[in-house]
């Protein structure tokens, strides 16, 4: 058995090393479920995804959310661009 | 033998599952529909139980790979993939041995030619592996005049087969990474 948590950890080992790589390490897990979210929202939206998608969708609380993605945005991972079609709407843009 | 079951267990589950997820993805999401073949997720589960739990998993991979087809959804081929499935599982051990014989032996520390804490290693060898499940697999089916419904056993198809089994290997492992690393990290903390 000990072998077998052995090999186990050898594959943790091998994925932490690409999560390294990919530089998603820093972020928490609710920054990483933003983010995720945001990903997934993008597909369906190439503008942009509006705040009030990315609650719903991430079954986060609204403050959560808003507190995450100002992180998000001041790490320089995502953008908050107004949205043409209404003022009082941000939409959320990752950046490439 | 305790070690042989739980390795057994968890290479036939991960196999299973994650067939069941590229099969739902291939039939019933929307802009996927159809393109299965360009992300084998399966091709995964071959990589990372070969390397880590050594060849002693390819009876519980097998397994695995027939229960889809045979099993789960009975009529998605009209051909019997006995040996294509076992062509495939065979391709990652085909792949370490290759590597093997070049001196490229596998082991765990960083003075190992291939060190399988290293993700890029690991890629080399899903790379490799690809590149002769696609390659072996049609000439079978070519030589034996077999062919996948709305499909021609062709180049394009070994092209299809190993760019499928690459993107689907590394959707799996980026999958893993995202999910598990931080689920770990928390349950740490």
């Amino acid at each position: 058995m000990k072998e077998f948590y052995r090999n186990i950890s050898d594959a943790l080992v091998m994925l932490d090393g690409l999560e390294k790589d990919l530089n998603i390490r820093h972020l928490s897990p609710n920054e990483l479920k933003v983010f995720y979210t945001i990903i997934a929202r993008s597909e369906f939206n190439k503008y942009g995804s509006n705040i009030s998608d990315i609650v719903e969708n991430s079954g986060m609380s609204r403050s959560t959310v808003y507190k995450t993605l100002k992180k998000l945005s001041s790490q320089g991972i995502i953008q908050l661009n107004q949205s043409e079609e209404d003022g009082r709407e941000s939409l959320v843009v990752l950046n490439s | 033998m305790k070690n042989f079951l739980t390795l057994s267990v968890t290479s036939f589950v991960f196999s299973t599952v994650l067939w069941v997820l590229w099969h739902f993805i291939d039939t019933h999401v929307l802009f996927l529909a159809g393109k299965g073949g360009f992300f084998y997720l399966p091709h995964a589960a071959r990589v990372l139980c070969v390397i880590y739990f050594g060849f002693k998993a390819i009876p519980a991979l097998y397994l695995g790979e027939l229960v889809g087809p045979y099993v789960i959804d009975p009529d998605m081929y009209s051909f019997s993939t006995l040996l294509p499935s076992l062509i495939s599982v065979m391709s990652v051990p085909f792949a370490l041995t290759m590597l093997n014989s070049l001196g490229f032996t596998l082991g765990e520390t960083r003075s190992s030619p291939l060190n399988r804490r290293n993700y890029k290693h690991i890629f080399l060898i899903t790379f490799i592996s690809a590149g002769f499940n696609a390659l072996v697999v049609n000439l079978y089916m070519s030589r034996n005049n077999l062919s996948f419904p709305n499909a021609i056993t062709d180049i394009e198809q070994v092209y299809r087969f190993f760019v499928g089994d690459l993107l689907g290997t590394v959707f799996v492992f980026i999958f893993l990474a995202m999910i598990l690393i931080p689920v770990l990290r928390q349950a740490k903390n």
